[in-house]
């Protein structure tokens, strides 16, 4: 085999997340040659390891998987250092990832006089954007049943849910909402050991390793460079011509005719801006950073479904929005609160509460959940997912005398507060006769969601990248992640980024391929 | 070639004598193809004479990676290493002031180099499968060394904490790949007392826990038949007894 950097790629892929395993599946299954840089390990296939923030040392989370560097997080002024839950290593943070393959709703891209957008709407409009999503939802192996409150969908048929589910879906039936079984990108073989949160040693969770990489690696057009730290594009001339990478401790040049940036919604304009502030004449690299807040409750389906397994099968959007406010879905969290779970959420809370300080009064969280688990039986943890809308000020930092650091301001504006309140009251209201109980105190950013930070649009004075998501400064470069959103809708993103990814990818192949005209 | 059809090996080091022998018989009683590992060729034949048609032996000086890597190529010939009991160990009776430092090395080379080259042979397999059961025989020599055993009581706490390090490196990651230490217990053998235990009866003890694949007994340490727990602070046993949460060691059926 000839060595990656002695040859032109026709496409090199940076990331094998969900937006850079598709967009590389795509492309190789068209024909075309595609070299994935991936910063992480190619892993060991049986690894079944979930994300731990608790690992520290850079090498032990590179080992595993998680992005060795831990995110430096200034949110409303408060600074603070933790790990994370992304991924470094083939397939990204979705090895790691619930599975949740949700569709948007139409007015999270489009413009509506009753459902005003909060940016005028994306440069690409849900009914363009459809034929993707249900293309996304078969490579994905997406099963689930249809929301009763939205559009028809063609979906898999999921496994029965087990009696708990089922007993929480009837009490939310007669609570007067519209459950539906959730969107679940598992093939569920036999033995299916739904590995919602951590990897899974099969292709049985469809994710950027099992439904991207492998696929196109498959292709034979395809080829993977892992453990590859990119540290700059070299552009000239509106042309990317290289980029520079780390491999193996030596320096390495890598060439293509065009380049997909797909290191997620942190790392990408993070590349950008360590290459000479690369596409941004806009000023908006890097800004604009969403993610979501979660709510998240405990709901007891009763004493009687104890032992029931945990599924990931229940969701409902009747609070998607109210009027013409944004809230979001509301799922299961896939994770059966057992004792034990109680226990780390409160121990959680209590990291966040006054008593924070009282290190010896910690253990005893245990006793409340003890007495939860006892009277009634194991809870089921959803989350609510709010909509965080885009803010320039919110964004990712670069420094250019550490350029690995991995940081963000952040501030949580009045608006989102006060729509958070008023989407937790909601929840509580519409779970009227279910025992339930929310399990955080302040806002609670999902850092797992970042999204924005590259946005989409039609304008190159307010937007990074245009509507087919190509630099609007650079012929060749072209972007697959989550970093296009220009909003972060009411769902979880990957769906829209495997959905995007595909649609770039066709657009991609069509001009390298001589099918349309650059300027078409 | 999928796993399946694959024959799921167990290797025993140390095959050629003592526990080792008892501890390959008695897989083989059970049904499991065992590699056996050890210096003298005569040995393991003797060992194979006993053991029947499924005892493979496999001349090997764990102290030597080279060799080390020679007999799991061997062994990669009949089957998938499922199964690794690091049993082979020496126990040179030695005042420190007769030990020098090569003769000391020497036995880690044996008791630790060995358990750390066979472990690592074996997890090519087992990482590839996602399965495996490591067993590190091992002794409390390392909490109160007699004396005259230096080099020893270093290479079994040596060995002891090598299992933790797997367990930290591995258990997170795969999960079906158990760990666990085992101290069979004063044995009559050429390396314990001569009013010791049966071997055989060991054994059976030994052949059980490496037949147990149970994820939680990642990192349990086993005496004879019996689980020794973690020790626990005064702290975490008030709260145990408050939470009416204690554990009751395990123990094995034979």
């Amino acid at each position: 085999m000839t060595a990656p950097q002695d040859k032109i790629w026709d496409v090199i892929v940076i990331g094998t997340g969900m937006g850079g395993g598709t967009i590389g599946r795509r492309l190789a299954e068209r024909g075309l040659s595609v070299l994935f840089v991936e910063r992480g390990p190619a892993g060991f296939r049986r690894e079944a390891q979930e994300l731990n923030g608790d690992i520290w040392n850079p090498q032990a989370r590179l080992v595993r998987g998680y992005w060795p560097e831990p995110l430096h997080a200034r949110v409303d002024g408060v600074d603070a250092v933790f790990n994370a839950p992304l991924g470094a290593g083939v397939g990204g943070s979705s090895v790691f990832y619930a599975a949740t393959l949700e569709r948007p709703e139409p007015h999270d891209l489009d413009d509506s006089p009753d459902m005003p957008h909060p940016t005028g709407g994306w440069p690409v409009s849900y009914a363009a954007m459809q034929p993707f999503l249900e293309e996304a939802e078969r490579l994905f192996h997406v099963s689930g049943t249809p929301d009763p409150l939205g559009e028809p969908v063609n979906l898999a048929t999921a496994p029965q849910m087990p009696a708990a589910d089922k007993a929480l879906f009837d009490a939310m039936q007669r609570a007067g909402l519209h459950p539906y079984q959730g969107h679940t990108a598992l093939r569920h073989l036999k033995g299916c050991a739904s590995c919602l949160g951590r990897k899974c040693p099969r292709a049985c969770k469809m994710d950027g390793r099992s439904a991207g990489v492998e696929p196109a690696l498959a292709t034979g057009n395809a080829q993977l460079l892992d453990l590859c730290e990119v540290t700059r594009l070299r552009a000239e001339r509106g042309t990317i011509h290289a980029i520079e990478a780390r491999h193996d401790g030596r320096d390495l040049t890598l060439r293509a005719r065009a380049y997909v940036l797909a290191a997620g919604a942190l790392a990408s304009p993070r590349l950008l801006m360590a290459s000479d502030d690369l596409a941004n004449d806009s000023g908006l690299v890097g800004r604009n950073l969403m993610f979501h807040l979660s709510e998240m409750f405990a709901l007891w389906p009763g004493r009687t479904h104890r032992g029931s397994g945990p599924t990931k099968a229940l969701a409902f959007r009747d609070l998607y929005q109210q009027g013409n406010i944004r809230y979001g879905m509301v799922q299961a969290m896939g994770i059966t609160a057992r004792y034990g779970e109680i226990v780390h959420y409160l121990n959680l809370a209590y990291d966040r509460s006054l008593l924070r300080r009282v290190r010896v009064l910690r253990p005893f969280t245990r006793l409340p959940a003890l007495v939860a688990a006892r009277l009634f039986g194991e809870a089921k943890i959803f989350v609510g997912i709010l909509e965080d809308l885009p803010r320039a000020e919110n964004r990712v930092l670069f420094d250019p005398g550490d350029p690995r650091k991995l940081a963000i301001t952040y501030d949580i504006p009045p608006e989102l507060r006060a729509r958070r309140k008023q989407f937790r009251r909601a929840i509580h209201r519409s779970l009227k006769g279910l025992r339930r109980v929310f399990l955080g105190v302040g806002p609670d950013l999902n850092y797992g969601h970042p999204c924005g930070t590259l946005r989409f649009g039609h304008d190159p004075k307010s937007s990074v990248l245009n509507a087919d998501c190509r630099a609007h400064a650079l012929d060749n470069l072209w972007v697959a992640d989550a970093s296009f959103m220009p909003t972060s809708m009411g769902v979880n993103p990957s769906l829209t980024i495997a959905a995007n990814a595909l649609r770039v990818g066709d657009r991609l192949a069509d001009l390298l391929q001589g099918k349309e005209t650059r300027d078409a | 070639m999928p796993d399946t059809i694959r024959t799921r090996m167990a290797v025993i080091t140390g095959a050629g004598s003592g526990l080792g022998r008892a501890l390959a018989i008695e897989l083989c009683r059970r049904g499991v193809p065992v590699a056996g590992l050890g210096r003298r060729a005569d040995a393991l034949d003797e060992t194979a004479a006993l053991a029947g048609d499924d005892f493979f032996p496999i001349p090997c000086d764990v102290s030597d990676p080279a060799s080390v890597a020679a007999a799991f190529d061997a062994i990669g010939k009949h089957g998938t290493v499922s199964i690794l009991i690091n049993n082979a160990g020496v126990y040179p009776h030695r005042d420190i002031m007769d030990e020098s430092p090569d003769s000391f090395m020497q036995t880690l080379a044996i008791n630790l180099g060995g358990t750390v080259a066979c472990t690592r042979a074996a997890l090519n397999d087992m990482a590839e499968t996602g399965t495996g059961r490591i067993l590190n025989v091992s002794s409390f020599s390392d909490i109160a060394p007699p004396p005259c055993s230096a080099a020893y009581s270093v290479s079994k706490g040596a060995c002891t904490i090598f299992s933790r390090a797997l367990v930290a490196d591995l258990g997170d990651r795969f999960p079906g790949i158990v760990v666990s230490t085992w101290m069979p217990g004063m044995l009559a053998t050429d390396m314990g007392v001569p009013d010791g235990l049966d071997p055989a009866l060991a054994a059976t003890w030994g052949a059980a826990l490496a037949l147990w694949q149970d994820p939680s007994l990642n990192g349990a340490v086993f005496e004879m038949d019996r689980e020794i727990l973690p020790p626990r602070g005064m702290k975490s046993r008030l709260r145990d007894a408050l939470l009416l949460r204690r554990r009751q060691p395990r123990r094995l059926a034979p």
